[in-house]
């Protein structure tokens, strides 16, 4: 849980002091002198810098974590704004801007008075008591009640005179911290067990005067601490998202050498690098790799983080089988600069269904290592990661060679059929809930169906018959029967007797089975093997009076 | 996993053992070499698809066999083994670093059994003094065995060919032990129990095969289609850690739930992948068949147990069928633990069946959603109660909606120009003008950035007049009533419209 205190007094109405330009493109056109009137550059506020930076920040998590990362605002001046809760639909920037935007700007007098960031501090840490939904449901099983931690950490953005302001802010941080713990709190809140308190100064360009910055300290075993200070726009943004970095352990990997239509020349085309977000865990395999390939660290520029280059690996257009690649785990990935044009043309190629594999750059040996792939499921983009290196079960024996390899006749046909007839979807929530769950309904699905399954076509006769016993073999691994089914398979047995009286030949498939041999492929006894295995099949599908009733009026049949 | 057999081929080696109950004499050399291929026979049954290597040492090291499953050629290489000079073990760790670093790299694990004959040699003696007594002035441990740890995830087994009570194990045995602690490996020391002789080494070496080298036998089940299965390499205990620690294991009936599209399960990420080898038993055969013949009339000298490779499999027609359909096999494996089984290939000809195993749990998958909501398409009851593969979450993330991100200033001069552009070529695009607009106006307020908006208003009126003059006339109309309105309303919720004008088509 993180909550952003942001400052949204007069002291944040000042201007950023570093002007955007946004005339770059527009040449002057032939109109003669004079047409053309300069535009004003426009400059942020340092809200504005505020606002956009923690914007990236929740662009980030929420991108990388949909769920189970959750961020809150309160916006103070005169009072304190509170700006969405724990609740999961208020986890979205659609519903954060939203409210931003009701706020509107500060208001840039004086008179109004400072904004009160200690009321906004409180306030921050009253709604870390507050329990998450998460919480809340694992608070309710008994045994897991201790368990449950309650951590949180509060960021704080605004421009601040001096040094002293921010020691006081941070005494007064951990005092109410400790005073919060002390009260009695309802089953819906909690104590917080550990607190992160992010001082952010934001300064404009240039800049006043310098505080000092501190790097994390554990002012105690609550209560750890940091005071950040940026100037604004650029800079502040960029050390908010190495903080994103530190804070949820993410680590950047740059795709480098995506070969992409130029813009203005689409006959020709560049080679590009988008650099992305994802979980460290996705490095997990690369990091074990030797220390000295240290190069494939990079630290990136005016940044204060390392990025992984990985080699784009351009995709075989022919590949339409399906290829299973032994990967050992998938997260979620956010691209850093989200509107560039690499990084959304990389992404809506994702999206489309392509997936690309990424390479180790070359090492010495010149060998060639994927290690990663991107793909997108759902219009979400994960980076899975590869095993590396040879595996233990490469070249193993074909099946063929082993038991069972070398029988010929298996009824693969209908067993594909069967595959297609059990194939799962994912059910919804609002479907009753019987007392199983649908995979076990599923389950037992396949344990009817496959009840009496021949595996090879010369060990059955009732499933070579065709169209002759599809009704009944369709009908009987239903959970149930109805009558008028009853009717139908009673309908196919008649049938098959009607048939032998006639004594039409069998399907020719028949022949070859088995059970032929010295006495010969005689009719009658064809005859005889197929109502034995008919009765078999329904002897073992008898779990209903219904199907209880198919079984008898087999057996009477036989019986005249 | 892997393993690699470390001999020691110093002289001390082939010291004669004296055993009075038994006639002949032996070597210790022979009686290490009778334990390796009592392990290998034991592999050859249960693990035949191990990889085996042999590297020999004694001042030096020589590999003998790279990791093979050839076992008959790695017993050739034991039957001529020189005798060389004394033991060196730094020698041995290196030469087994070197080799498995060369084959499997640092993500594999391995397991290194390294066979010795205990005797207090100088270089033991040695190693005692550095590792153990930490003398002033001598090597410190990790200069005199660079190699260790190892630097891949490794079992390593010290065994020493000689008597319990040989007095010089208490000077090697410390060694050893600490040589097994430094290399962060698992694993301890094996001595003969009772005295040296062929029996005991035997089943020293027979207790070793079947702690690490047990296989998984399990059944894959469906109905009344079973078949007993092998996994290799077998699975191991896995701890899934989500808030709290759970100690899963794999069970041994593994039943199939359903099907699913290769495609829509993509490559799903697993803890581990299993080959499944489907098991020869005689006496099971085909039940269908069984039951049909049983009820036939003295028809059982037809019934001749088919050979091995004859007798149908349920492994070989699932592997079949999921190969020509290019579908999947969701089973169950454990409690609330699931896994996919699927037609896999190392080469284009040889393919297999294969089971992944998913992270413990139902979430594990994302795009397949809660794995226990999956249910049979055949038997939902309304087309409203299931949606399709792949599970689309709530929100879209950032990269798949149009966000606005002014970070960079290139970023918010790329959205004028865009919005410019469009603005050009009105009433074609009128649009996606108001559109664009709309998105910057949006960003603006929620980010309060009243500045540009006014700016923006300047841009379109500016733009107004430098309209060349063949632009349609709706062009001029359309941008004053869009800067007009830029400054007027400060609403977030207020999204400006289009000028009607005689212009806009009717419709």
């Amino acid at each position: 849980k993180t909550v952003f205190v942001i400052d949204h007094g007069p002291i944040m109405a000042r201007p950023s002091d570093s002007p955007i330009e946004l005339d770059v493109f527009n040449k002057p056109r032939g109109h003669g002198p004079g047409a053309f009137i300069p535009v004003t550059p426009v400059c942020k506020s340092l809200w504005t810098c505020a606002a956009e930076a923690s914007f990236e920040y929740c662009r980030i998590v929420w991108d990388i974590y949909p769920t189970g990362r959750l961020i809150r605002f309160m916006i103070c001046d005169t009072k304190v704004n509170p700006v969405g809760s724990w609740g999961t639909n208020q986890q979205n920037l659609t519903s954060i801007t939203y409210h931003f935007a009701q706020l509107g700007v500060p208001i840039p007098d004086v008179r109004h008075g400072d904004s009160n960031i200690m009321h906004g501090l409180t306030a921050a840490l009253e709604a870390l008591t507050e329990c998450s939904d998460a919480q809340l449901e694992k608070l309710k099983s008994p045994e897991n009640k201790s368990k449950v931690h309650n951590r949180g950490r509060v960021i704080c953005i605004s421009s601040f005179r001096e040094d002293g302001y921010i020691r006081n802010l941070e005494s007064f941080f951990q005092e109410t911290v400790i005073q919060i713990n002390q009260r009695n709190f309802a089953p819906t809140h909690m104590p917080i067990h550990h607190c992160d308190f992010v001082v952010v100064n934001i300064y404009p360009n240039p800049p006043t005067l310098a505080l000092k910055e501190h790097l994390r300290l554990d002012l105690s075993p609550l209560l750890s601490c940091e005071v950040i200070s940026a100037c604004a726009s650029r800079m502040l943004a960029s050390r908010l998202v190495s903080l994103v970095l530190q804070h949820y352990e993410l680590a950047s990997t740059t795709v480098t050498g995506i070969p992409m239509k130029e813009e203005q020349n689409a006959s020709s085309s560049a080679n590009y690098d988008v650099e992305i977000f994802h979980p460290v865990a996705a490095h997990a395999d690369i990091l074990k790799l030797k220390v000295n390939e240290s190069a494939l660290f990079i630290m990136k520029e005016g940044y204060g983080y390392k990025t992984v280059t990985l080699k784009w690996c351009t995709p075989r257009a022919t590949s339409n089988s399906v290829e299973m690649w032994p990967c050992s785990s998938a997260y979620r990935i956010s691209p850093v600069d989200v509107t560039s044009r690499p990084s959304s043309c990389l992404t809506n190629f994702l999206l489309g269904g392509r997936s690309v594999m990424l390479e180790l750059p070359r090492s010495g040996t010149g060998g060639r290592t994927t290690s990663h792939m991107l793909a997108a499921h759902g219009g979400e983009i994960f980076l899975h990661s590869l095993l590396i290196g040879r595996s233990v079960i490469e070249d193993p024996p074909s099946i063929s060679e082993g038991s069972g390899g070398r029988v010929t006749d298996y009824r693969i046909p209908d067993f594909g059929e069967l595959m297609k007839e059990n194939k799962l979807v994912p059910y919804l929530f609002t479907e009753p809930a019987g007392p199983t769950t649908p995979v076990e309904r599923a389950s037992n699905r396949m344990e009817r169906w496959t009840q009496y399954w021949p595996m090879t076509i010369s060990s059955t006769i009732v499933f070579n018959m065709g169209v002759h016993m599809e009704s009944l073999t369709k009908l009987i691994v239903n959970e149930e029967l109805t009558d008028d089914q009853v009717i139908e398979c009673k309908k196919v047995i008649y049938n098959l007797l009607a048939i032998e009286s006639r004594n039409e030949p069998l399907p020719p498939t028949c022949s070859g089975h088995r059970d032929r041999g010295a006495k010969g492929n005689r009719r009658e006894e064809q005859y005889r093997i197929l109502f034995k295995e008919c009765e078999i099949m329904l002897r073992h599908h008898c779990r209903s009076e219904q199907h209880r009733r198919v079984l008898a009026c087999l057996l009477e049949c036989r019986s005249k | 996993m892997p393993l690699a057999i470390v001999l020691d081929v110093s002289l001390s080696m082939s010291r004669v053992v004296s055993t009075p109950e038994e006639e002949e004499e032996y070597q210790r050399k022979h009686l290490a070499i009778h334990g390796i291929n009592v392990l290998l026979d034991h592999l050859n049954t249960h693990s035949k698809l191990e990889f085996v290597s042999l590297v020999v040492f004694s001042s030096m090291y020589e590999i003998l066999s790279s990791f093979t499953r050839d076992y008959d050629a790695v017993r050739a290489k034991l039957q001529n083994i020189e005798d060389r000079d004394k033991t060196y073990l730094e020698a041995a760790l290196h030469g087994v670093s070197i080799l498995i670093n060369d084959e499997w790299g640092q993500n594999t694990p391995c397991h290194v059994l390294l066979i010795t004959d205990g005797s207090s040699s100088l270089n033991i003696l040695g190693l005692s003094r550095t590792l153990l007594n930490g003398q002033r002035g001598s090597t410190r441990p990790e200069e005199a065995l660079p190699f260790l740890p190892f630097n891949f995830p490794a079992k390593f087994h010290v065994i020493a060919i000689t008597s319990p009570d040989d007095p010089s194990l208490a000077v090697s045995m410390p060694v050893y032990q600490k040589i097994i602690d430094l290399s962060g490996a698992e694993g301890s020391v094996f001595v003969p129990e009772g005295g040296l002789s062929l029996k005991s080494v035997q089943n020293m070496f027979t207790k070793i095969a079947e702690l690490h080298y047990s296989s998984f036998e399990g059944t894959l089940r469906s109905g009344s289609l079973s078949d007993s299965i092998l996994l290799y390499p077998p699975p191991r205990v896995s701890d899934a850690e989500n808030m709290e620690v759970i100690h899963c294991k794999i069970s041994k009936d593994i039943t199939i739930c359903g099907f699913v599209d290769l495609i829509d399960v993509a490559s799903p990420p697993a803890v581990s992948r299993h080959l499944v080898l489907p098991v020869h038993s005689a006496n099971k055969s085909d039940a269908s068949l069984v039951e049909l013949k049983a009820e036939g009339e003295g028809e059982d000298d037809l019934l001749a147990t088919p050979e091995e490779g004859k007798n149908p499999s349920f492994c070989v027609l699932l592997h079949g069928a999921l190969k020509v359909e290019n579908m999947g096999a969701i089973c169950n494996v454990g409690e609330k633990w699931y896994g996919l089984l699927y037609s896999w290939a190392d080469s284009k000809k040889k393919s297999n069946l294969m089971l992944s195993i998913f992270e413990p749990g139902t979430k594990c998958i994302p795009w397949l959603g809660d794995l226990s909501l999956l249910g049979s398409f055949s038997e939902a009851t309304s087309p409203g109660s299931f949606t399709t593969f792949p599970i689309k979450p709530n929100e879209k993330r950032s990269y798949a909606q149009s966000c606005v991100v002014w970070v960079q200033p290139g970023n918010l001069q790329a959205d004028i120009q865009k919005i410019l552009r469009h603005a050009r070529k009105m009433p074609d695009k009128t649009q996606h003008f108001y559109k664009e607009l709309n998105r910057l106006k949006r960003a603006a307020l929620s980010m309060g950035f009243a500045d540009l908006l006014e700016t923006m208003a300047v841009i379109l009126d500016r733009e107004c007049t430098l309209l060349p003059h063949t632009a349609h006339p709706d062009c001029a109309m359309q941008l004053t009533h869009a800067s007009a309105q830029l400054r007027l309303s400060r609403d977030v919720r207020h999204n400006i419209t289009a000028l009607r004008t005689k212009f806009t088509p009717d419709d």
